[in-house]
């Protein structure tokens, strides 16, 4: 075949190429933070191989740790772990409750109800465009996870939420810190209400407090807590420390709050299982 | 067949790693990009037409790692394997111009990746304090590394 011919017809392969890529990106920006069809089905082509991957190189680090390295020694090492992020999970969530003097009653079965409802799960993947977007978790529509469920770190504080089940073994969690999410927070100490936004670059601004708010009733060291009027997010969860207030010409200050989770050590994470719904239906 | 063979490997190869490093911690995603160096081999070795098709495959897998927007890093990589094949049916892409030759070229393909996030989700593309910026660099280096070892092997092997 002539050397032009062959160039031409190499040309159309690209441009073939290139056109498919187009109609790709294109079948997925309407449907906005919704995983498509397109994406979930790669997702499920390829997650049984990626956790097939995964679990033989844990499987292979598991007998290396088990059974030639300190074998009792891990087993109890990894149930304390367990049993210490369950009670950061419980003491978080409760402590709230006790500052409104609840009975010891109440309290308990607070407790019961709570260790019931957490799910243990891992980052998985990030967003790279803006990785305080959202993350990937390796829980999916399998473990009962759905929508709008709370996610926090393993101290207990907030990270997130649940926007969408991407496939049988994983789903997003959209951060605090993405600009375009909202949460309804107060002040710990006065309860001055706002809402809170990511900024988008690892921190968050608490919005709509009035600029007449005086000194005392907010301050910057304060802690930021969930207030439940958004009804997604139960009351009394840690959410960060103000960092900054700023006061301008505008009817509202300028709040910055540091998100008390660390990015860095997002390893491991809870999701808190019952569905908002229920959890807002009284 | 024995071609596809090999492509199959150098894939699989890649894909285990992105999933044991994002294991690790996702942050290894952004220092280097494996995918491309498995598309810079073959495109060079096989031309532009096997690049520009292996670069949509290993783009489209990325972009199954990354959890952004399916097609962005396919067609990145689709335009940069065309390059790598064409450009190195042109000139002698040997040691050491093909060291400049390979941090020339994931630079050009990160910044095609960048524009076109940047034009699909409006929003500052976060480079992780700079960090990403060092990928290019990170992945030439492994290229130069790995493509030594491999010259190494067949040169034994024959």
């Amino acid at each position: 075949m002539p050397l032009f011919l062959k160039e031409r017809k190499n040309l159309t392969i690209l441009i073939a190429l290139i056109f498919f890529h187009f109609f790709l990106i294109s079948m997925q920006v309407p449907l906005g933070e919704n995983a498509s069809v397109f994406e979930k089905t790669v997702f499920s082509v390829f997650s049984p191989i990626r956790h097939g991957v995964l679990s033989f190189f844990k499987g292979i680090g598991n007998i290396w740790k088990n059974y030639f390295h300190l074998r009792n020694v891990q087993n109890q090492n990894e149930e304390m772990k367990e049993e210490i992020f369950y009670l950061r999970q419980e003491n978080n969530l409760l402590r709230n409750a006790l500052e409104r003097f609840r009975s010891e009653r109440e309290i308990e079965e607070n407790l019961l109800a709570m260790h019931e409802n957490i799910l243990p799960a891992q980052v998985i993947g990030l967003d790279p465009s803006n990785y305080y977007k959202s993350v990937i978790i390796n829980r999916g529509t399998l473990d009962g996870i759905k929508r709008n469920m709370v996610v926090l770190d393993k101290n207990g504080n907030l990270v997130g939420r649940i926007i969408d089940s991407i496939s049988l073994k994983e789903a997003r969690v959209q951060l605090i810190t993405d600009n375009e999410s909202g949460i309804s927070v107060f002040t710990q100490m006065k309860r001055v209400q706002g809402i809170l936004k990511g900024d988008g670059k690892g921190q968050c601004l608490m919005q709509y407090v009035l600029a007449t708010t005086r000194p005392e009733e907010i301050s910057e060291g304060e802690d930021v807590i969930t207030s439940g009027y958004d009804r997604i997010y139960p009351l009394g969860i840690r959410v960060g420390r103000i960092l900054l207030i700023a006061s301008d010409a505008s009817l509202h200050k300028h709040i910055i709050v540091e998100p008390y989770f660390d990015f860095r050590f997002l390893d491991q994470i809870a999701v808190i299982m019952k569905d908002p719904k229920e959890l807002f239906k009284d | 067949m024995r071609d596809f063979i090999r492509v199959a490997i150098g894939i699989l190869a890649a894909f285990l790693f992105y999933t044991i490093f994002s294991r690790i911690s996702p942050f290894f995603l952004l220092f280097f990009n494996i995918f491309s160096l498995v598309v810079f081999y073959f495109a060079v070795e096989k031309g532009e037409i096997f690049g520009s098709c292996l670069g949509a495959a290993c783009g489209l897998l990325q972009d199954y790692f990354s959890f952004g927007i399916y097609g962005v890093a396919g067609l990145a990589k689709t335009i940069s394997g065309y390059l790598a094949g064409y450009i190195s049916k042109k000139i002698d892409v040997q040691p050491p111009i093909r060291n400049f030759f390979l941090l020339m070229l994931f630079s050009f393909e990160l910044v095609l990746w960048a524009l076109l996030y940047s034009f699909i989700i409006p929003e500052t593309l976060n480079t992780g304090g700079g960090l990403i910026l060092f990928q290019p660099l990170i992945t030439a280096f492994l290229g130069i590394i790995s493509f030594f070892l491999l010259r190494k092997i067949k040169k034994n092997k024959y």
